[in-house]
């Protein structure tokens, strides 16, 4: 097995990023994934929907569109690189990539577990003089938490799979931002097979761990 | 539905889908409601008109649902005291220790046991306590003993009772069951298709033509109080005395502490006969006379005076054979074991 310092250096820079995106989109789409469970709100069919985009769109288009937000050329863009920021085709574009496509599992799975939370108890803690925030913590997030942790490793192991959105936000840089997936296309595109199938070996494993353990937590969620 | 009422307890008695439960959860403040007023000791939980909407958690209101929702990640102990931080003044805080709740609903055992391994009787127990501790101004019970089978309901009961007595909580009941409104409560609801049908006391409205005409298959029963007067353990039958002065038999009690006890006998339970009857084995013979017969929706029911006035489901044919009408002299039959004691 060659496991040469350029591929622990691919391995742990996706590893990395893809966990600080994840940690990134919990608070956003917790929060999102309980407005769409337990509140009705104007437009929310439509917000709804395109947070679902990027599960369904091509990778690419997805990235294609952050490329037009992030892009030197665009406001966004100018704004953030004046103030030293600059998305595009370093470690923070794979970032945005990476948050961007994986946001709709994290979504979806944490939606699902707070509509299994039955209603009637975050009922009974008002009445018992809970504040929204205190049922939120002690009720809601408890008793919903195995789809939270299987939605954030959903959304993990996509980051760690997202190929097309980071190629044109990010570019296939090597040692700056060349993720698992990025790393492989480059391997078989040069015919360096070996070392592709080290970085397979890699991305295989690690997927099987993470939608494992997410598919055995919604298993033993109680239903209450 | 525009209803003013002030008792210890008050039961909200209907059929299921006349829009009992929604009537309490809009007193809770979990259901929103179109237009109108609600008002609890003076100050207004909700109006529409002056657009003021408290809250459930301003409202300081205890809530006991059908199924308990006990919170099935917390242990026993840390449900019961959820709401606990709430404090209220006076006397009746002071007897609202949690070593007292705990006393009389006989829950102490189970405080550190998970939820999860409650059984159904103990879990409402719990779920009382609950709404007990966080010390609400008001009691709402929404069918708390619906999902309970029958020997349970009656092992229960006595525990809804004695909240009741212990601790000055007024309570809103909501219920179908007919037993659980004349235990507890001191004024009745009786709501139909989201309407009043009828209030009053329990022991005459839920006998009254208004309340029947909302409930037509319910039980109906007659409940009154007796004096004890001796148990005779080897017959198997104690007696007792109507207000009137008659005497009944019922099923054998040691003598109770109380003198006063309640009885009750369902109207189905009760033969009307023209005649004395000779060799029967029913131990109750009352002579009395027919107040009134009525006819609601597809049942006859005679109305008679026998020491107490008794309500007595029969047959149309029966009315007609026996010619019953205002003014006869008749017999009341009743078993020993017809007479039900609460």
């Amino acid at each position: 097995m060659i496991l040469s310092f350029d591929t622990w250096q691919i391995t742990l820079f996706s590893l990395a990023v893809g966990l600080a995106s994840t940690v990134l989109i919990l608070p956003f789409g917790i929060t999102l994934a309980w407005l769409f469970a337990r509140k009705e709100w104007p437009l929310k069919s439509v917000v709804e929907t395109i947070v679902l985009l990027p599960l369904v769109m091509p990778p690419v288009s997805t990235g294609l569109i952050l490329l037009k937000i992030f892009g030197r050329r665009s406001p966004l863009g100018q704004w953030l690189y004046n103030r030293g920021f600059e998305i595009v085709f370093n470690w923070k574009g794979v970032l945005i990539a990476m948050a961007v496509m994986s946001f709709p599992l994290l979504v979806r799975s944490v939606r699902t577990s707070f509509g299994e939370v039955n209603p009637r108890l975050e009922q009974i803690a008002a009445t018992l003089g809970a504040s929204p925030l205190k049922i939120f913590f002690v009720v809601t997030v408890p008793l919903a938490y195995k789809g939270i942790v299987a939605g954030a490793l959903l959304a993990f192991s996509r980051a760690l799979g997202e190929f097309g959105a980071t190629i044109l936000l990010a570019g296939n840089i090597p040692g700056r931002t060349q993720t698992l997936s990025l790393a492989i296309y480059n391997f078989v595109q040069v015919g360096k097979d070996p070392e592709a199938y080290v970085l397979l070996g890699i991305t295989v494993v690690l997927a099987f761990v993470f939608v494992w353990t997410s598919e055995w937590l919604l298993r033993t969620e109680k239903k209450v | 539905m525009d209803v003013r009422f002030d008792a210890r307890v008050t039961a909200i008695f209907g059929p299921s889908g006349s829009g009992k439960t929604t009537l309490l959860d809009a007193i809770a403040g979990l259901r929103e409601i179109a237009s109108g007023e609600i008002e609890i000791g003076g100050k207004t939980l909700f109006s529409s008109v002056r657009k003021i909407n408290l809250a459930p958690q301003r409202r300081n209101l205890g809530y006991v649902p059908q199924e308990g929702a006990l919170f099935p990640h917390l242990s026993v102990r840390r449900n019961i005291l959820f709401g606990s931080r709430r404090v209220s003044r006076g006397a009746a805080a002071q007897s609202m220790s949690m070593e007292h709740v705990l006393e009389i609903l006989e829950i102490g055992h189970l405080l550190d046991r998970s939820v999860t391994e409650l059984s159904g009787g103990e879990s409402q127990r719990v779920a009382l306590a609950r709404a007990i501790l966080s010390r609400p101004q008001l009691l709402l019970f929404d069918e708390p003993l619906a999902a309970l089978d029958i020997g349970l309901k009656e092992k229960i009961l006595p525990y809804l009772a004695r909240v009741r007595d212990e601790f000055a909580i007024p309570m809103i009941y909501v219920t179908h069951n007919v037993t659980e409104v004349l235990t507890l409560a001191d004024w009745v609801l009786v709501i139909r298709s989201g309407r009043l049908m009828a209030q009053g006391l329990p022991s005459e409205t839920l006998t009254s033509s208004r309340a029947i005409r909302a409930m037509p298959e319910e039980e109906l029963e007659n409940v009154f109080t007796v004096e004890f007067i001796e148990a005779d353990k080897a017959s198997g039958r104690s007696r007792a005395r109507l207000s009137s002065g008659d005497e009944i038999f019922v099923p054998y009690v040691p003598t109770p502490a109380q003198r006063n006890i309640q009885v009750r006998v369902r109207a189905d339970d009760i033969l009307i006969a023209t005649q004395r009857p000779e060799g029967i084995s029913a131990a109750n013979i009352l002579p009395g006379t027919v107040r009134n017969v009525e006819m609601i929706e597809d049942q006859s029911l005679v109305r008679v005076h026998a020491g107490e006035i008794f309500c007595v489901r029969v047959t149309a044919g029966a009315i007609t054979r026996l010619a019953l009408h205002e003014g006869s002299a008749v017999f009341l039959i009743i078993k020993t074991r017809s007479f039900q004691l609460l």
